[in-house]
């Protein structure tokens, strides 16, 4: 946790990061996907024995027109955003969130910011029901 | 005021929306496959025009690199051209040469199906098939020697002697249209010195070595690499366009490219040459004093400054008001656009300048941005988050999941 730590201090220096020794570690910090994208806050929560979990926080997201949920989410009402897909060990603990989960809900934003707009998801990834193996 | 990053991101977008606004190249192929037909068909040995040698050449926005696919997918593209002959029977007058053209499109029973009631100045065949374009032909008189210096005028990057490129119309309200056999007393018009100028006009610094052939000759939308003003033209004609649909009063284009080109300031980026232009615009409407001393509106056709191409507002006041009503709009249009961040700069967009296109457009590039994260090569910069080609590490493959909760 010391070595992510420190990463993320490097990484996004004005970011607010809170630990509790090995178990747990909670980062906030400011996304902009593109220069003329909006800012959003996101929330990173590490804790032991529990999956990692990276939200949306301090603004409600829209929805596309005509959409009832966002894309690619544990959670709409908890903007809990759904990065990887566990089958496919894109993610383990040993891995920097720098290098992984940060840049991954960046990217997220990015192809949310164009859903809102146009109703269409180009992120790739699958949905829960289609689950499969994939690249 | 937007940072470089920003204006470089708007001019990326506006870019991309630009490829969305070019007809398609199958509109392009049939256009052009259509329009040389019926040169082959005018030029043939048993034409009453082949001791002339007629050519059939694109002018206009076809030549320009300006053209715009209409809003409504049922609404036809104009491909203007001039079909040029070099020289004319001694006695034939404009009605003559008008007549003789016609009737040579009519002896082809397919041309003569399409051939639409005669213009004042042109021939139109209208195409009612899938591809859904008019072809509108000039017919012109030239004299001995015009496609040499055509040729060499193409590759120059000078208008001097520009004068020279006027070619001769027929115009049936012109009061000699029945007498008059000597080119000399018909009304001059010159598109290729038109076409010459706005090439010149341009160029930015990276291609002031182009050669103005390779530029003037129409490629197909998709193998042209379209220059800043080009983009900033078909922006403003598709403005245009949304805001007036369909309206017969709504500003011409051959006003919109002239102001426009007169504006442009060689800007390489086309979001910061799109807003100098629509700001400094109207500098270039002069004042004057006409024949029966109203004041009137003035925006002179570059290679011919006796002409007026605004010379229909003092009769129809109407023209000069939405003409004046539209720049209004797209200055507040554009000072809204670019103060928006995220999803409403794409949602103004559409507004701007068309759903179906501006979707279209943001689609294409989430879809590269997305093909670029799966070879490897998008990065995320520190401290801001910003993705792109740019950055401290690269984004690693992953698979957005979800609950769909």
């Amino acid at each position: 946790m010391l070595h992510q730590e420190g990463a993320l201090r490097s990484y996004f220096p004005a970011s607010k990061i809170t630990r509790n020794g090995e178990n747990e570690l909670v980062w906030v910090g400011e996304l902009t996907p593109t220069p003329l994208s909006k800012s959003y806050r996101v929330k990173l929560h590490y804790k032991r024995g529990e999956f990692i979990r990276v939200f949306v926080v301090d603004e409600k997201l829209r929805l596309a027109e005509g959409k009832d949920k966002l894309p690619h989410v544990w959670s709409t009402p908890l903007q809990q955003l759904c990065l990887y897909y566990p089958p496919n060990n894109e993610w383990h603990p040993g891995r920097f969130y720098v290098h992984t989960l940060i840049p991954w809900a960046s990217e997220w934003l990015f192809h949310y910011e164009t859903w809102v707009a146009t109703g269409e998801w180009h992120g790739g990834g699958i949905e829960h029901d289609q689950e499969q193996k994939v690249d | 005021m937007l940072s470089s990053d920003q204006n470089k991101q708007f001019h990326e977008i506006l870019e991309e929306l630009s490829k969305n606004l070019d007809i398609t190249p199958a509109q392009y192929e049939a256009a052009v496959k259509s329009y040389q037909f019926v040169g082959d068909w005018l030029s043939r040995p048993e034409s009453p025009l082949a001791p002339y040698a007629p050519e059939i050449e694109p002018q206009g926005s076809f030549l320009l690199g300006t053209m715009t696919r209409p809003i409504h997918e049922e609404d036809d593209l104009d491909v203007d051209l001039v079909c040029r002959l070099t020289g004319k029977r001694a006695g034939w007058t404009q009605y003559d040469v008008k007549k003789i053209v016609g009737d040579r499109l009519k002896q082809h029973d397919t041309l003569k199906r399409m051939l639409d009631k005669e213009g004042r100045r042109c021939w139109t065949l209208l195409h009612r098939d899938e591809a859904r374009f008019h072809l509108d032909i000039l017919p012109s008189i030239v004299s001995t020697g015009y496609k040499l210096l055509f040729e060499q005028k193409m590759f120059s990057d000078s208008i001097q002697d520009v004068e020279k490129l006027a070619i001769r119309i027929t115009d049936t309200k012109i009061s000699n249209y029945y007498t008059a056999t000597d080119i000399v007393d018909w009304l001059k018009s010159n598109p290729f010195g038109y076409a010459l100028w706005f090439k010149i006009r341009c160029q930015v610094e990276r291609t002031k070595l182009m050669s103005l052939n390779e530029a003037i000759k129409p490629l197909p939308p998709q193998e042209q690499q379209k220059l800043p003003l080009q983009i900033i033209i078909q922006l403003l004609k598709r403005h245009r366009d949304i805001m007036f649909n369909g309206d017969e009063d709504k500003p011409i284009s051959i006003i919109i490219t002239t102001l426009a080109a007169k504006a442009y300031k060689q800007q390489t980026n086309v979001i910061e040459g799109l807003i100098s232009v629509i700001n400094t615009m109207q500098d270039y409407v002069e004042e004057r004093i006409d024949d029966k001393r109203r004041r009137i509106k003035w925006i002179g056709n570059p290679v011919n400054p006796a002409e007026n191409f605004a010379d229909k507002w003092p009769d129809a006041p109407n023209k000069q008001a939405n003409f004046y009503k539209w720049l209004g709009k797209v200055k507040a249009d554009l000072g809204h656009l670019i103060i928006q961040r995220g999803p409403d700069i794409q949602l103004v967009m559409a507004d701007v300048f068309g759903k179906r296109d501006v979707n279209k457009a943001f689609s294409n590039i989430a879809e590269a941005a997305f093909s670029q994260r799966r070879n490897g090569s998008m990065k995320m910069a520190g401290g801001t988050g910003i993705i792109g080609s740019l950055g401290r590490t690269v984004i690693a493959p992953h698979t957005n999941y979800g609950a769909n909760e």
